[in-house]
């Protein structure tokens, strides 16, 4: 029940902020309280459920919805899900402080943010496939008009582009859901576990689109071109959700319903999505090395490290799995935060393009040094959250692919090369632009959208247990259904 | 053959529907040409009351066949009545202000309860030449209501192309239940059943495929839907909307009965026929849909496109897929009626050319909300209603087991993606872009906007429903 409320409260908030007429102040007030909500409700589930989240009566649901075909409203949280239920909560607060730069038609923006939080909400919470792929979709529409509606003057392709790649994966994932279900007799995500009684090759013919739909949302390298155009285009406020957020629908597809429901099916394609996910280091890597855009090299960046869950998940052993679902939620705190504080340097500077930067620790001290931490954690620096997932993801991936595995750690060099060139380039050296010699450092409400994450860096860097913990018993459980160790 | 008075009870939908049509036409006599607000209350109620009438029959559980087992009122029957009826009544709230304006109000009135009746009489037909006439009497006042617009030349000559092409479908359909009835010796369904259970003569497919040809016609799927861009476009809006959806929905119950209750012996041949058809109807409908700049054009497209996907259905009634391939067909039509007459009312609003949208969100943002969730719906991504339709379709597909209905799946989800830029540029426009300077003359119809506004929220809460309209479904009566 309580995670059904936590689902629909921001649904419900949708409708109320765009019924309320009051002034700008008004709004982001009520945005601001309506966001609090979710998060406070998954605290308390961290706190008063966290040692035991899959046999907590009162967090899970199942009615009957399609008797026939065993369809469900079926909710619940377990390890898997349960970290980026709760980052959806707080990146969508982070994301209601962040909306500074959001001036037009403010309401119509939160009511958006929000129905896709639903939407993401649900996902992670769902033990139905139908229900899965209703709230997998619930995001589409809210997305494609934050990024078309607020986005920069290239806003309208890009977004266009995002809506009919997701939607061509969605749309192929959906047709193998269907039959996944008709087949298995049920669509119970947890019934289904370990192949529903399903012969392999019919577990291989339905899982290829669904790993396609799947892989196009992270997304994986080759199905990756409609990404950029949308990061850099869309509004910093909806840069958190979509790079924090929206690629783990993918991943989280892939390690808590493609390899559990589908193990036969899925193995002859592990190698291929390990393969992938070093695609995604190294291309992100080297790409994001040539940028002369800041935002554009952290959206490389980004791919690049979304690679680590992919490696980690075909992994399919205890240390990979765990490693790749922590990262699916470190990835979203650091990633979300950096876009942050270059929204705020672009704001400050009237520029992205990081040539023209330079110089902006002297000016900027806070917000440059939070650029550097959130660098040097993406870096993989050991005490800052990505380290423990990265280090987890590669060596469970090269225990079981050993080349993919050691190439993956490849990328952990590369990423530091990137990282430290460009903080050398747009932190230090003499202020190349006389303009700049004016410039503030980050505003408290700027500042409130960072902290919370910079403190999550550090707390996760340094107690991963904390949430490694509340995951490990449905990864053991995943691996002991799918037969792995 | 003796009128029982059980039979009454069974056509109470009909003979509602038809006593009105008489009080429509009469009252518009006698209440004057200008009062189209009296005419069009009276239709309203009548649409009400045969809806209603429907609704407790099917509440109720009424099954029957009547008249020497040609005329069936069973579940399946009178959903398609509900959602006849059910457009009919948005149809007729929507079209009194237009109707009033062309002083022939009553006429107009009386044509569209026409078509109702047809079409209910259709949705119950046993008998091969009974549901010919019953395709008559929806068909024939469907021409004149597309050809009703005399102030634009596009009325009449949409109207015309639709009568010459519509003739030349029934003479084809006719001829293919001639055949049908000649190898048989019966017009009565179960006697069709029984003389087709052995080898097929080639005089049998032949007749089969007139047959199929002919309701291809009807249903606009390709290659004989050219004529339904024209006459969409020509048509009153609300003459578009409504026959986009009624007759549609009840030609294909009736093609459905005769296949499932009078043609099982033949499944794999119609059902081949049909799938193929059903991939190039898709294509055909929604590759031409792109093109369009004209919205109502490319709604005409985008109802050919939806042929094809419910065509899709009717291929997968084979294998295991025979009971979810009937409710598909059900739940497609449903959904299908709720979202197609909603985003052909808000074209009545907004108006036929695409560049009429833009900045619509800006200047009436309630509308621009009801066409986007009609816009979403036709593409089929949930929560709206056209995802179920959709889902329901693949899921009759995948239990099929047959190899061409998987080509056909496949073409339906390929042709989702091929359909979100025409629909979303619609989308596009009216989110995204700014309003044309100067402004567009909008007119404003406060029927035409309860039309539209109560669609959309059926449209959406769709979702609610589903669960009792599976249920509802799943004892179809057929079979």
């Amino acid at each position: 029940m309580i995670t059904t409320i936590t689902i629909f409260i921001p649904l419900l908030g949708a409708i109320l902020i765009s019924l309320l007429r009051g002034d700008e102040r008004t709004t982001r007030y009520a945005a601001l309280g309506i966001a609090a909500v979710p998060l406070l409700l998954a605290t308390y589930i961290y706190f008063a459920h966290g040692g035991n989240l899959s046999g907590a009566a009162n967090l899970s649901q199942d009615l009957t919805w399609i008797a026939p075909l065993d369809i469900g409203y079926r909710v619940g949280l377990d390890g898997l899900g349960f970290g980026m239920f709760f980052l959806t909560a707080l990146l969508t607060l982070i994301a209601v402080v962040a909306s500074w730069d959001i001036r037009e038609r403010l309401s119509t923006y939160f009511a958006l943010l929000f129905v896709a939080q639903t939407g993401m909400l649900g996902v992670f919470a769902s033990n139905d496939l139908v229900l899965f792929y209703i709230f997998f979709e619930l995001t589409l529409i809210p997305m494609y008009l934050l990024v078309g509606i607020w986005g920069d003057e290239n806003r309208r392709p890009a977004a266009i582009k995002f809506f009919i790649y997701t939607f061509l994966g969605s749309t192929a994932m959906l047709a193998g859901f269907l039959a996944l279900g008709v087949l298995g007799g049920t669509f119970s995500i947890p019934e289904l576990q370990g192949g529903g009684g399903l012969g392999t090759t019919a577990q291989i013919a339905i899982a290829a689109p669904i790993l396609f739909g799947l892989l196009v949302k992270v997304p994986a390298v080759p199905l990756h071109n409609w990404l950029l155009d949308v990061y850099v285009s869309s509004p910093i406020s909806t840069n958190v959700v979509l790079s924090g957020i929206m690629p783990k629908l993918g991943t989280f597809g892939i390690i808590s319903i493609a390899i559990p429901l589908l193990p036969a099916g899925v193995a002859p394609f592990l190698p291929w999505i390990a393969a992938l996910g070093v695609v995604n280091i190294i291309y992100g890597a080297f790409v994001a090395f040539l940028q002369p855009d800041l935002k554009a090299l952290i959206a490389y960046s980004s791919i690049g490290t979304l690679g680590f869950i992919l490696v980690g998940a075909a992994a399919t052993n205890a240390v990979g799995y765990n490693g790749a679902v922590l990262q699916q939620v470190t990835h979203g705190i650091y990633s979300a935060m950096l876009f942050v504080i270059v929204g705020i340097i672009a704001a400050k500077t009237g520029t992205r393009q990081i040539a023209e930067l330079g110089g902006l620790a002297a000016r900027m001290p806070w917000a440059t040094g939070f650029l550097a931490l959130g660098a040097m954690a993406a870096m993989g620096l050991p005490f800052l959250a990505v380290f423990a997932s990265e280090f987890m993801s590669i060596m469970g991936g090269y225990e079981a692919f050993p080349v993919q595995g050691a190439l993956a750690a490849l990328g952990i060099i590369l990423s530091a090369m990137y990282f430290l060139y460009m903080l050398a380039r747009v932190m230090f050296g003499p202020i190349t632009n006389p303009a700049y010699e004016s410039i503030t450092d980050a505003n408290p409400v700027e500042m409130a959208a960072i902290t919370p994450l910079a403190a999550l860096l550090l707390i996760l860097g340094i107690f991963p247990a904390l949430l490694i913990g509340i995951q490990r018993p449905a990864v053991e459980a995943v691996l002991a259904a799918i037969g792995g160790g | 053959m003796p009128v029982t008075g059980e039979a009454i009870v069974g056509l109470l939908p009909e003979i509602i529907a038809t006593v009105f049509l008489f009080v429509v036409l009469l009252g518009g006599v006698f209440a004057g040409e200008r009062n189209s607000g009296l005419v069009g209350a009276l239709a309203t109620l009548g649409a009400l009351a045969t809806f209603a009438s429907a609704a407790v029959l099917l509440a109720v559980g009424f099954e029957g066949t009547f008249f020497g087992d040609s005329y069936a009122v069973d579940n399946f029957s009178l959903f398609f009545k509900l959602i006849v009826s059910g457009t009919a009544f948005f149809t007729v709230i929507a079209a009194t202000r237009w109707a009033g304006t062309t002083g022939d109000a009553p006429e107009y009135m009386t044509l569209i309860l026409s078509v109702v009746v047809g079409a209910m009489l259709l949705a119950s037909m046993r008998d091969l030449f009974g549901l010919f006439l019953a395709l008559e009497i929806a068909t024939i006042p469907s021409y004149a209501m597309v050809a009703f617009d005399r102030s634009r030349r596009e009325s009449a000559e949409g109207g015309m192309k639709y009568l010459v092409t519509g003739v030349i479908a029934s003479s084809v359909l006719l001829y293919g239940l001639v055949l049908i009835y000649g190898v048989t010796g019966s017009a009565n369904l179960t006697q069709v059943a029984e003389a087709f259970s052995g080898e097929l003569t080639p005089v049998g497919l032949v007749g089969i495929g007139l047959m199929l040809s002919g309701f291809a016609f009807k249903l606009s799927a390709a290659p004989f839907h050219f004529w339904t861009p024209d006459a969409y476009q020509g048509a009153p809006t609300s003459a578009a909307a409504f026959l986009s959806v009624a007759p549609k929905a009840a030609t294909f119950a009736v093609l459905l009965r005769i296949l499932v209750e009078g043609l099982p012996g033949a499944t794999t041949t119609w059902a081949s026929i049909l799938a193929v058809i059903a991939i190039i109807t898709m294509f055909v409908g929604n590759l031409s849909a792109l093109r369009q700049r004209n919205v109502r054009r490319m709604l005409a497209f985008s109802s050919v496109a939806h042929s094809g996907y419910i065509l899709v259905a009717f291929a997968a009634i084979q294998g295991g897929g025979q009971q979810t391939g009937i409710q598909a067909v059900l739940i497609y039509s449903a959904a299908y009626a709720v979202m197609n007459l909603g985003a052909f009312f808000a074209i009545d609003l907004v108006g036929e050319d695409a560049k009429s949208f833009n900045g619509l969100f800006k200047t009436q943002p309630a509308l621009a909300l009801c066409m986007g969730v009609f816009m979403a719906a036709l593409v089929g991504i949930p929560p709206f209603s056209g995802f179920f339709g959709k889902a329901w379709v693949i899921l009759a597909g995948a239990q099929s087991g047959s190899i061409l209905v998987y080509a056909a799946v496949g073409a339906l989800v390929i042709n989702s993606v091929i359909s979100l830029p025409y629909y979303f540029g619609i989308v596009r426009n009216m989110f995204l872009e700014e309003p044309v300077s100067g402004g567009v003359a909008r007119k404003d119809d406060g029927g035409v906007r309860f039309s539209v506004y109560a669609l959309a929220i059926l449209t959406t809460v769709f979702i609610l429903f589903f669960g009792l309209l599976v249920t509802l479904t799943g004892a179809s009566g057929l079979l």
